[in-house]
């Protein structure tokens, strides 16, 4: 069901060679290979359709046009993918500033038999991308990859330049940080 | 109460679970249409970079010939050629190269050698007043392999009498040339300026016989900076002639 979670293959590496000598058939493949993923990271970090489809058609332009720019020295051209929509989500940031479009106390979330303990079952998506776009930019960063793009922790430790021990570390307290999060919301 | 292990695996589950967003039609197509604009534009900037480049290697391997050929085509160029200041550099960067006494007299013998051709050269073409700088720049390079001899033979008198020799003979053979060079002309300046040329041959040999500190001319150890280096075209002006 989760298309867009398949991690990028080798198969990448003949396309991007076709699109450096002006291939614009290789350059669509690539397209279709990444737009949604990058849409859907970018939905999930600004949370509005507008701003995800402006940063994704910017990641995917200045991914195929700057492929000059991408060594092929151990890291993916899937890595390299995300890290420039990263780095367009952070522009992304010092221009607009980091908004919440749904306000915590507005969120309705189900309470659970023991209050410490939170219905995860009964979130709905929406209260989730919202509560996690709380978290901090690696916190995000690293649960979004992880879950929704479902990227191995070896892959999200080559995007975030990190180690593989650092990203599940990182994943743990963020995932702490969620539920914490979650749970001062359904207290409230 | 759930362990936090698995309150967090079930939140970790949960969002695994979540559905992705996908972008509409629409803005699919209308990116597409974005970056393929984008694409085409940048192939459209590297197709006229390549050329441009091209072009800059071309003009620098045609530069580097240009050189290479003007510095060949001045060995043999004359006093009034447009090359004969590029001789003058081609000389002296040989001179900064003449470390030893013996290497600094032999380049200095043979920019006299080069200089008396040149000489006749100019003789022949009625061009007197080049032809007077040019046995001017001869003297000076026997000036300078003189001051040679002359500090040779205060540091090692059997190396220093075998240079002197060596100078004598130079000096003679250039005397037999320009004595039949002045029964040649009939031009009083010409004739002025070869007397005047030999008789500063003759001086030459004098100072190289005479032992270093009676002269005042000090250690000539730095010779190939003197006066006498190179054809005199780029450093000093050609000295002029006493006699036109």
């Amino acid at each position: 069901m989760r298309e867009l979670g398949k991690a990028a293959s080798d198969d990448d590496r003949p396309l991007i060679e076709r699109v450096r000598k002006g291939d614009q058939d290789a350059a669509r493949i690539l397209y279709e290979r990444y737009f949604d993923r990058i849409y859907n990271y970018a939905y999930a970090r600004l949370g509005r359709a507008e701003d995800a489809e402006d940063l994704a058609i910017d990641t995917m332009t200045r991914s195929l046009t700057r492929l000059d720019l991408f060594k092929d020295q151990g890291v993916a051209f899937s890595s390299w993918v995300y890290r420039i929509a990263h780095n367009a989500t952070i522009d992304h940031y010092r221009r607009h500033g980091k908004v919440t479009l749904v306000a915590l106390d507005h969120a309705q979330l189900p309470p659970s038999a023991d209050p410490s303990e939170l219905a995860v079952e009964q979130l709905s998506n929406e209260d989730l991308r919202v509560a996690l776009r709380g978290l901090t930019d690696e916190q995000q960063q690293v649960l979004i990859l992880r879950f929704f793009q479902d990227l191995t922790a070896a892959q999200v430790a080559g995007i975030m330049g990190k180690s593989v021990g650092a990203v599940q570390a990182l994943q743990h307290r963020a995932l702490g940080s969620l539920e914490r999060t979650l749970q001062g919301r359904a207290v409230n | 109460m759930i362990p936090e292990a698995e309150r967090l695996e079930r939140l970790a589950e949960r969002l695994r679970a979540v559905d992705p967003i996908a972008p509409s039609p629409g803005a699919k197509i209308r990116g597409w249409n974005l970056v393929l604009a984008a694409v085409e534009q940048s192939a459209t900037v590297k197709s006229r970079a390549h050329p441009m480049r091209r072009l800059v290697v071309a003009a620098l391997v045609a530069a580097v010939f240009v050189v290479i050929g003007a510095v060949a085509a001045s060995a043999d160029s004359l006093p009034d050629s447009g090359l004969y200041p590029l001789k003058g550099v081609v000389e002296n960067l040989r001179g900064v190269l003449a470390f030893s006494p013996a290497d600094q007299l032999a380049y200095h013998l043979d920019l006299a050698q080069t200089r008396l051709t040149e000489a006749e050269a100019m003789i022949a073409r009625h061009r007197i007043e080049l032809a007077g700088k040019a046995l001017s720049a001869l003297n000076d390079q026997l000036d300078d392999a003189a001051l040679v001899v002359q500090a040779e033979k205060a540091s090692d008198s059997t190396a220093g009498a075998a240079m002197e020799s060596r100078l004598q003979q130079a000096i003679a053979t250039h005397d037999e040339q320009l004595a039949g060079l002045q029964g040649q002309v009939t031009n009083p300046a010409a004739i002025s300026a070869i007397t005047n040329a030999r008789d500063r041959a003759a001086q030459a040999l004098e100072t190289a016989g005479t032992p270093a500190s009676s002269n005042g001319h000090g250690n000539p150890g730095a010779s190939p900076n003197g006066k006498g280096q190179g054809n005199g075209a780029t450093t000093t002006p050609h000295p002029s002639l006493n006699h036109s």
